[in-house]
């Protein structure tokens, strides 16, 4: 019923894919070293999901409006000054909504000033576009990468320290510190974008092809095209 | 004059454990995750490794040492924490144009070549955030400067044996879902492991 539903509505759907399907982190691997660092905890997350929503945004927003005639080296600055002083007010915003939050983010915070979507997408991609749906790309991408930095922040500290938020639950009986490290942010994020890749296949493929091995699956004749790679030999 | 000597050995011995604490123990990459974009990016597109590492050295390097002369006057700036990254963006955007500059007029034969990696080394997260882990240390000048080489080196050593890995994990022999980006993070994962193993502790962010 998704599949048919995408496939239906494909165009319209695809105006939203940088939230999930062309997700700026699982996707393209763009700003993920807070994710996978300073995201391990839901209180971290949101601050760094706030943090670049409003730099991010803004800025490209704002640099929007920076002269095509200027050599691209001075817009690229530009840009990266823009969000530095974005960072000022930012920074304040998510002092004052999660106090001491930025203290536990140490330089990850102030890292969002030089993310990839700013430096290289925003003159590679969102200038290039018109006006109104550039703020609407760039407001799925913030999006997108508030939705993974939440979801991965949660789990970490779920299966990390036994809490939520820094309340402990209770009766919780899993406890592995190492989910707080960075290996376990990179293991995480590769398997979440493993898992979005998994749905961009899933909805891109023929529903034929989903009646052909329900068939089989009551027709076990043949062993040689049972599919174990979970559609790696649709290619 | 044996002075002379002595202090030079001093130093050497310091600027080395800073290079190599740089380089293995605090890999940017491994320990850090900072320029992962950037690695990534000149792995997807078979940029040379080694020369992109060497501009992004020599960017981080020069960035590092003009920091040192201006980090006395940013750090007593009240609220400097705030005002922190818009100088350092000036002073890596100063830097980002000299090297530039200089590529124009002595390497005019490979300038085309390598002035995307020039725009890429320049700002991304490897640069500022090497200057940001030094922004209140208390090192001298050769400190900063073997900090600044130390970083570039140890993202050239981290980015290869990404593309050592990438080739491989890209193969048929992989699931499609995990194939491509999905394993190549989960095989850095495993690397990050195991210099997690060699520092024994985690490292403060």
């Amino acid at each position: 019923m998704l599949r048919k539903f995408y496939q239906e509505h494909r165009s319209t759907v695809n105006k939203f894919d940088a939230v999930l399907l062309n997700n700026p982190v699982l996707e393209r691997g763009l700003v993920i070293a807070p994710v996978i660092v300073a995201a391990n905890s839901l209180k971290n997350a949101l601050s760094l999901g706030v943090a670049f929503a409003v730099i991010t945004f803004f800025t490209i927003a704002i640099s929007y409006f920076i002269p095509k005639g200027i050599p691209y080296t001075i817009r690229v600055i530009g840009n990266a000054i823009i969000a530095s002083l974005l960072f000022i007010p930012s920074t304040m915003l998510v002092e004052r909504m999660l106090p001491g939050s930025t203290q536990n983010l140490g330089i990850y915070l102030p890292l969002l000033v030089t993310n990839s979507l700013i430096i290289q997408k925003s003159e590679s991609r969102f200038h290039k576009m018109k006006y109104p749906s550039m703020l609407l790309q760039l407001l799925c991408n913030t999006a997108g990468f508030f939705l993974v930095v939440t979801v991965v922040g949660s789990i970490r500290e779920i299966l990390g320290n036994g809490s939520i938020f820094g309340v402990s639950i209770e009766g919780f009986p899993f406890k592995a510190p190492i989910f707080l490290l960075p290996c376990m942010g990179f293991m995480l994020v590769g398997f979440f974008a493993a898992g979005v890749k998994k749905l961009v296949f899933f909805l891109n493929s023929k529903p034929k092809e989903r009646r052909r091995r329900r068939k089989f699956w009551t027709e076990p004749a043949d062993e040689t095209t049972v599919d174990v790679t979970g559609g790696a030999t649709d290619e | 004059m044996n002075n002379f000597w002595m202090d030079v050995k001093n130093i050497a011995m310091t600027s080395g454990q800073i290079a190599l604490l740089a380089i293995f123990a605090q890999n940017i990459i491994f320990t850090r995750a900072l320029g992962i974009s950037a690695s990534l990016f000149v792995v997807r597109k078979k940029y040379n490794i080694g020369i992109f590492g060497l501009i992004m050295a020599v960017i981080t390097t020069l960035s590092s040492c003009l920091i040192y002369f201006f980090r006395r006057p940013i750090n007593n700036l009240p609220y400097a924490v705030y005002f922190r990254p818009f100088f350092y963006v000036l002073i890596v955007g100063v830097v980002y144009v000299a090297v530039l500059l200089i590529c124009s007029k002595f390497l005019k034969k490979y300038i085309d070549k390598i002035r995307p990696m020039i725009h890429l080394a320049a700002f991304n997260g490897a640069v500022l955030g090497a200057l940001l882990l030094n922004a209140t240390a208390t090192m001298d000048f050769w400190g900063y400067l073997a900090f600044g080489i130390g970083t570039g080196v140890g993202f050239i050593l981290a980015s290869y044996l990404i593309a050592l890995g990438f080739e491989r994990l890209n193969s048929d022999k992989i699931p499609r879902v995990f194939r491509g980006f999905p394993i190549t993070l989960i095989y850095i994962g495993i690397l990050s492991l195991a210099f997690h193993g060699l520092i024994g502790h985690e490292l403060s962010m």
